[in-house]
């Protein structure tokens, strides 16, 4: 951690959206915040993981989906033109075996560029967040 | 006639307003939209100012439609409130594997120059990852506009600060009446904040830890603000080790951050340095006590230095313990800081203007002259 000026604005209690823990049984997706008081591009969307019940999802199952689009990450790390808006639910999804109808503990961990915050002649501010709720899987 | 001619003798009439930015904690939970924002700022009576971060209110932002910038600028006029300054983003680390270039960064930020003239703001509140290259090459871009650039002056980088000194100088030199600074108070904090140290208490911290936070950040204040950026690693680095020597190591890196990034500790007079390049006002602010003060922003002072230097632009109140303070309703307590503000004005032997055509008038005396949007 860098001792630069480094403004930690984060809402990591709103990450996760409670209630909206959704499975075909084998694809599982919840609906995630940013954490963030402004809107970030897809290009500072660095990485997530998907986590229920402590088992991770598969990384190259993880898709991310905001403003319509379905992005997996290696494409998010380019796109400079789809934003991520602060009141807009993105949904993240992978392959998870999950039952319908009981209680899951849902973690979902994120990396975020924070791009005008730079914290060297090379490097931007990234921040890790990660929130943890209960919740029911309902049948996608 | 330089800005400092203009000032000499007359005491300023501060313009009171808000950003809404005070009010993320509602917008983000979804309490309110941006036009239910908007009519609240107005009919509660924090403006007539009025700032506005763009990349946090405006979906799609920096394009701005101009159906869209007609329904804001209409929405603005009917409600009474006067647009101050559009806060704008340096976005140079967009691209994850690279810096952007001078040239892309030109013409990223000119998008959102071209925005906020569009909607009405005639200042754009730019930050200190933009060089004094930059801010020469951007001034006639946003003399084209009408939109003045005010730089922020933020924690932890104070006015006499050698990076802002540069600046300075650079403006000194290139002498376009567009470029300027943004005033944060968060540059010149007095205390730790209590509304973050009750956070602190609910997140479990010892009676005894918390008295050590306090009292290491006192020590520095008494020093004063860091002299370079060792001295800020080395500030930092005791607060992690203050935390782990009593147990919480969980807490260091969030007493570091908001010890030297949030609560700078220079002194008042320091804003002197650059007085005559002070655009716009940020009042940061974290709390309101029981007596109606804030117990870690010399607001008084502040306000006193202000009216006394002839300043007559926009202070946006900009509360910022909304990060911690989840007990309590941002509303009333940036409420208690604008009614600070005002008494701070009249004991200053002035008073802070609250009617929005004498906003108006006054805001275009205080810049170079109208946006052009």
């Amino acid at each position: 951690m860098s001792a630069k000026s480094l403004e930690v604005l984060v809402i990591p209690d709103r990450i996760i959206e409670q209630g909206t823990l959704t499975t075909t049984g084998r694809r599982t997706a919840v609906e995630v915040r940013l954490p963030w008081y402004r809107a970030l591009p897809g290009s500072c969307i660095a990485g997530a993981k998907l986590t229920i019940d402590g088992v991770e999802a598969p990384a190259e199952s993880l898709r991310w989906r905001m403003n319509g689009r379905e992005f997996d990450f290696s494409e998010l790390a380019d796109e400079t033109g789809a934003w991520w808006f602060p009141t807009d639910s993105a949904v993240l999804s992978g392959e998870l075996p999950v039952s319908p109808g009981r209680e899951h503990e849902v973690r979902v961990d994120l990396t975020l560029f924070i791009p005008y915050i730079i914290i060297s002649d090379t490097e931007t501010l990234h921040i890790e967040e990660h929130d943890i709720k209960t919740m029911k899987a309902v049948a996608a | 006639m330089t800005a400092v001619d203009r000032y000499a003798g007359e005491l300023g009439t501060p313009i009171q307003g808000v950003t809404l930015y005070s009010f993320t904690r509602a917008f983000h939970g979804r309490e309110y939209d941006l036009e239910g924002l908007i009519r609240k700022v107005a009919a509660d009576g924090y403006g007539p100012g009025l700032e506005v971060i763009g990349f946090s209110s405006f979906r799609g932002f920096p394009v701005i439609e101009d159906s869209f910038a007609g329904w804001f600028r209409d929405l603005v006029e009917e409600v009474g409130l006067v647009t101050t300054s559009l806060a704008v983003n340096a976005d140079i680390g967009i691209h994850r594997d690279r810096l952007l270039t001078q040239d892309e960064l030109i013409d990223y930020m000119t998008l959102q120059i071209q925005a906020a003239a569009k909607l009405g703001f005639p200042i754009a509140r730019v930050q200190i990852s933009i060089t004094p290259d930059s801010m020469e090459a951007l001034a006639p871009i946003a003399e084209q506009h009408g939109v003045t650039l005010a730089l922020e002056v933020h924690a932890d980088q104070y006015a006499s600060h050698p990076r802002i000194l540069a600046l300075r100088d650079r403006f000194a030199q290139v002498r376009s009446p567009f470029l300027g600074f943004t005033m944060d108070w968060g540059a010149t904090v007095s205390g730790f904040a209590p509304s973050l140290i009750e956070a602190y208490r609910r997140r479990g911290a010892s009676e005894e830890l918390l008295a050590q936070v306090t009292g290491l950040w006192d020590e520095f204040y008494q020093q004063g603000p860091p002299v370079d950026q060792a001295d800020h690693g080395q500030r930092f680095g005791r607060f992690i080790a203050l935390a782990a020597q009593n147990g919480r190591p969980d807490l260091g890196i969030d007493f570091g951050i908001n010890g030297t990034g949030l609560f700078g500790s220079a002194r008042v007079a320091d804003w002197l340095e650059i007085m005559p390049w002070i655009r716009h006002v940020h009042g940061k602010f974290f709390g309101i006590d029981e007596n109606g003060e804030e117990p870690s922003v010399p607001v008084r002072d502040l306000i006193r230095l202000l009216v006394e230097n002839g300043y007559s632009g926009a202070i946006s109140s900009e509360y910022e313990g909304w990060h911690w303070n989840h007990w309590q309703s941002p509303f009333e307590i940036i409420a208690g800081e604008q009614a600070l503000q005002r008494s701070a004005a009249a004991d200053a032997g002035s008073r802070m203007i609250t009617d929005a055509g004498e906003a108006r008038s006054l805001l275009q005396t205080h810049l170079a002259q109208p946006v052009r949007g």
